[in-house]
């Protein structure tokens, strides 16, 4: 139960946290139904059916277990949808299941090898379910007495009374638990849990029945029910860890705080031995469940042959992650090798993965993203508007069109507009370039740019990666 | 007809274990009641120093040795707390039992083992999890 409700907890913050806008923060799932089916609009998703359906089916093997060691490559034109249909499998899949992702190009560092960055993003992705159980007392203080005996010196004796709703009661303490109470200024009125194994007290914060008891009282004065039914519960929570986590505060040289901090380093395959054994030994008590989450690797054509290599290797592994990784490549070159072969990725890995296609969106899909788009972005605009926007999706590209949007809401803002009109589209389009004008801007003028080789083309701008 | 019949049969059984459940976690909040009402009076009879004294059996107050109602109290605690920990055990059973009935997935890791405390110390001290 308390895992139900702390997974509440944790969705509540996430309401609370202001996020920007990101290209993708519409997305709010995969849009399937229960047959999962994809439905035309659902969830921040348009079109791309094919595409979500082979998700979906994903979807569902992933949260049977029934897909470790296995790997999909999301395939498409540049602005098909392959990052949002990664990220609605990540919301889908909900806060329980690890899912990280990162780009191609993040493995090059200085700091860390390649392959120490793929194994960290692979145990980021793992998850270890754990559960810790403790006998607690928990109950608003009633009472709480403490005498010294006669003569004073002597050892002294106190009494706590505790309720809950339902039953009340005297608990006779010794020395030690007189000084912890009165090291947490406990007082009638307060809720407190006691720890039966080690005796901690944790204060919960004050009754609301004694919520008049002060008209001035502290900043941190925290209000809470009177606690329910026995007064000695067993109290069980369920975390969830990754691996890499565990990694990271058995790893001596650098301890927990390298958790925050970011600043893990390289970490010695011995302690990952070590980690492994542990964790296998307490599945095998019953102790823990793992729950293999995952890895989304976009612009997997950044990765070079030894990256591959060892993604071979790993995905034999029995704890490996489900890995997604997303390509907008056709046939080229495998980085760090002179062959070619199809989306930049060995023969052999392609053969271990479920490819899924996406394909361009339709003329009608393209004017319902933008128009999700518009929501997001708190634009108001009118339809004539989305017309023309969706004809310059069409022609650009939705990328453009959609960075547009913002543009044209500011241009309608400046003339204290409402709504956007077909004129702020016209402007902001005359404003800024698509790519494909700026490159016939560039052909044009090729002339009277600086260090130009007067070969008349650009083909090295062609290479920049969408 | 035979579609309402197996509503009907399906909520009465939905119903009858949700019931079942909410009767356990009383009589669990019963016994844990008994059980510090007995703590109470074990701690007592340590502090006087009588030969006797009174115990109540249902509603007949019979006077007893110190000694023998010490021991009648320790025994009721020891079968106390072992009915409370059975219902405990049997109540995850029984709710994961009612969410499968309602077609809800099971509570996850409810049927895990806990870690020993040693363990649970090692991953709070390194604020990997907060207790």
């Amino acid at each position: 139960m308390a895992s139900i409700a702390a997974a509440q907890v944790q969705e509540v913050r996430s309401i609370t946290r202001i996020e920007r806008i990101g290209a993708h923060s519409h997305i709010r799932g995969l849009g399937l139904d229960d047959s999962l089916e994809p439905r035309a609009v659902s969830q921040g998703m348009v079109g791309q059916k094919m595409a979500r359906k082979a998700a979906g089916v994903i979807l569902q093997m992933i949260r049977e277990g029934k897909i470790a060691g296995r790997a999909v490559l999301l395939a498409g034109q540049p602005g098909t949808g392959k990052t949002a249909i990664a990220m609605g499998l990540a919301q889908a899949l909900g806060p329980d299941t690890p899912f990280t992702s990162m780009a191609g190009s993040e493995i090059f560092s200085l700091e860390m090898s390649k392959t120490e960055a793929l194994t960290q993003a692979i145990r980021k992705s793992i998850g270890i379910r754990i559960k810790e159980e403790s006998e607690i007392i928990e109950g608003e203080v009633v009472e709480v007495v403490v005498e010294r005996a006669a003569g004073g010196g002597g050892a002294r004796v106190g009494r706590l009374t505790l309720k809950t709703t339902d039953m009340e009661t005297n608990y006779d303490m010794g020395a030690k638990m007189i000084d912890s109470l009165l090291k947490e200024k406990v007082q009638a009125g307060d809720v407190i849990t006691i720890d039966k194994a080690t005796g901690k007290i944790n204060k919960l914060g004050r009754s609301f029945a004694r919520a008049r008891d002060y008209d001035a009282t502290g900043q941190q004065a925290r209000f809470v029910q009177c606690p329910e039914g026995e007064l000695q519960k067993r109290k069980e929570v369920v975390h969830t860890v990754t691996l890499h986590e565990i990694d990271v505060i058995n790893s001596r040289t650098h301890g927990f705080l390298a958790l925050f901090s970011g600043d893990t380093g390289e970490i010695k395959s011995e302690i990952r031995e070590q980690i492994n054994s542990k964790v296998a030994e307490w599945r095998e008590e019953g102790k823990a469940e793992m729950i293999p989450g995952v890895l989304f690797i976009d612009e997997a054509h950044m990765l070079d042959i030894e990256c591959f290599s060892y993604l071979n290797r790993a995905l034999e592994s029995e704890t490996a992650p489900v890995v997604i990784m997303a390509t907008n490549r056709g046939i080229t070159r495998i980085r760090g090798t002179n062959y070619r072969s199809p989306h930049g990725i060995p023969l052999d890995l392609l053969d271990r993965m479920i490819i899924v296609p996406t394909s361009p969106y339709s003329h009608q899909e393209l004017r319902e993203i933008l128009n999700i788009r518009c929501e997001e972005e708190d634009c108001q605009m009118s339809s004539d508007a989305l017309t023309v926007l969706t004809r310059v999706a069409t022609e650009t590209s939705l990328r453009y069109a959609i960075q547009l949007i913002t543009t044209a809401s500011l241009v309608a803002k400046r003339r204290k507009a409402t709504e956007v009109s077909m004129e702020d589209v016209k402007k902001v389009y005359s404003l800024f370039l698509d790519e494909h004008r700026s490159e016939q801007f560039l052909k044009e003028y090729q002339d009277e740019f600086m260090f130009n080789d007067g070969s008349g083309d650009a083909p090295q701008l062609m290479e920049v990666s969408q | 007809m035979e579609d309402q019949e197996r509503v009907v049969k399906y909520l009465v059984s939905v119903e009858k274990l949700a019931n079942d459940i909410l009767s356990d976690k009383h009589e669990i909040v019963l016994l844990d009641k008994r059980r510090n009402h007995n703590r109470e009076a074990l701690r007592d009879l340590t502090k006087t120093n009588q030969k006797k004294c009174w115990v109540t059996v249902g509603s007949v107050l019979i006077k007893h040795n110190v000694d023998a109602a010490k021991s009648l109290l320790e025994a009721d605690q020891k079968q106390l707390n072992i009915d409370i920990n059975k219902l405990r055990s049997e109540l995850k059973v029984k709710v994961n039992n009612l969410r499968d009935l309602e077609m809800q997935p099971p509570v996850p890791g409810l049927m895990l083992n806990p870690l020993s405390s040693k363990e649970t110390e090692a991953l709070s001290s390194s604020k990997l999890i907060n207790s």
